[in-house]
């Protein structure tokens, strides 16, 4: 009888041990992989960009600019234009100077913060869910979703890691690749207008958003 | 005593148990991380960063896809570019000279939560197209699924104005339809066709259409032409109220609109397709 509740005393604490043990593991393994993790740092990232987004002071119309600088601040962060610029050009880049590539690299950027900063105006408490990434060496693709108004968007981002920060590179909405989108875009006027054409075109489409409509 | 030797052998099988679970769920989890990603339980699994850390290296399946994969949707033969160019243009005309401005009004009467549910509505409509075209695929899970939305969101859901089998059950559809059960089948789009009123097309997803409109329900009531296209009017309007501002954006800040819409449209397909 003593026997058999010294043994079961055994048994118990066995289980207790073995349940910490397992949580002190798991939440070890936990910190080791999101120390230097892309989703960590893009969830980081988002998260500046929405408390931003959200925030009612910078909603008045008098601190609109002031907004949108702090929040194309964060976007320059996450983003890798030079490369992003380079793949959207595919092989037309290689035949440019360095200046006209660095040319190039702004008035892309410029062109991708035209596209995306109407979205700010219309922010109206999107949220964003993340379900997995997936990770090969120093790629990442992450799954998002962002849910508007009931509608669920999926969004797959594209990432790099350079010197030890997650950069995007791409990334597809509705399946849809933003640079592949550009790339199609862009061939078709340099088939017509070669490169000198596209330069026109993208510094007349940038001037339009700048002259107040 | 005997109870209380039972009560401690019970407690540690039960916790050998759960962690047999966890172990078992979780190996299962990465088994079909990729074929049913985003799916009920596994979305909740995959939010915490160690699982996709972990899953990162073992499950990758599509390894030679990685980049190739992304890049891979192919121009579309365009034959008819000088026509399918000019009903672009008319379909453009078209948003901003009535789509937009009658979706403003409208969105200025309907508040949002039962414009949300207008389109509920519709999409609930396409269930049985959808369950059909996930059999023909030989998705028997997103077949299930399909027909388990349709008979709870048409009596839970109230006629499908809510989406009870998605907030409650997290049952979500697959989005399949008769062009992408083609494509399953290896037709290609063969070329672009831009539709006036119905927008960006192709040959394969034109006969798709036709497919869809008789697996939808509203065919039953057998109802005035008017009718169907009042429906499908009535459609049109409340997705373009809840999605304003999104076309505009992007066709603005395309250099030309008409070969991003093309192509978006291309690769928008291609990746249904693939799913």
């Amino acid at each position: 009888m003593v026997a058999m509740r010294i043994y079961c005393n055994y048994l118990c604490k066995l289980s207790i041990f073995l349940l910490l043990a397992a949580v002190f593991f798991l939440h070890g393994e936990r910190t080791s992989a999101s120390a230097n993790d892309a989703m960590t740092q893009l969830q980081k990232s988002v998260d500046a960009i929405l408390v931003i987004l959200q925030s009612e002071e910078l909603k008045v119309s008098a601190r609109k600019e002031e907004r949108k600088q702090l929040v194309l601040e964060l976007v320059n962060d996450m983003f890798d234009f030079q490369n992003m610029a380079r793949s959207s050009l595919g092989q037309t880049w290689n035949t440019l100077t360095p200046e006209e590539q660095n040319r190039f690299v702004g008035l892309f950027k410029n062109l991708i913060e035209q596209r995306y900063i109407g979205k700010i105006d219309s922010f109206d408490n999107q949220k964003v869910v993340y379900h997995k990434q997936l990770v090969k060496g120093d790629r990442a693709m992450i799954y998002t979703d962002i849910v508007d108004k009931d509608l669920e968007v999926p969004i797959i981002y594209k990432l790099q890691e350079i010197d030890g920060k997650w950069l995007i590179y791409d990334m597809k909405i509705e399946n849809v690749s933003l640079i592949v989108n550009y790339r199609r875009d862009f061939e078709s006027i340099i088939r017509k207008e070669q490169f000198a054409g596209l330069v026109d075109k993208i510094t007349q489409q940038i001037e339009k958003s700048e002259t107040p409509n | 005593m005997n109870h209380s030797v039972t009560a401690h052998i019970l407690i540690l099988q039960v916790y050998l148990l759960s962690f047999l679970l966890i172990g078992g769920a979780h190996a299962w989890a990465e088994d079909f991380n990729l074929n049913v990603s985003g799916h009920s339980l596994l979305a909740a699994a995959e939010t915490s960063p160690e699982t996709s850390a972990k899953t990162g290296n073992s499950t990758w399946e599509d390894e030679e896809n990685w980049e190739e994969g992304w890049d891979e949707a192919e121009t579309i033969a365009d034959p008819l570019e000088p026509l399918n160019r000019l009903f672009f243009h008319f379909n453009d005309k078209l948003y901003y000279w009535v789509l937009k401005p009658v979706a403003r009004v409208y969105s200025g009467i309907m508040p949002q939560e039962l414009r949300i549910s207008v389109g509920n509505f519709f999409d609930n409509l396409l269930s049985p197209g959808r369950a059909v075209n996930s059999l023909l695929q030989g998705e028997v899970k997103d077949f299930s699924v399909e027909v388990t939305r349709f008979v709870l969101n048409s009596t839970a859901g109230i006629l499908g104005l809510g989406d009870f089998a998605r907030d409650v059950l997290d049952l979500r559809s697959s989005e399949e339809d008769t062009g992408q059960t083609l494509g399953y089948y290896g037709l290609g789009g063969v070329f672009y066709i831009v539709w006036p009123f119905l927008g960006p097309s192709n040959v394969r997803d034109s006969l798709g259409k036709i497919g869809d409109g008789y697996l939808n329900p509203v065919i039953f009531i057998d109802a005035e032409s008017e009718v169907t296209f009042g429906l499908w009017t009535l459609d049109r309007v409340n997705y373009t109220s809840l999605t304003l501002g999104d076309y505009e954006l992007f066709t603005e800040t395309a250099l030309d609109p008409y070969v991003a819409v093309k192509d978006a449209y291309q690769q928008y397909r291609e990746g249904q397709i693939k799913k």
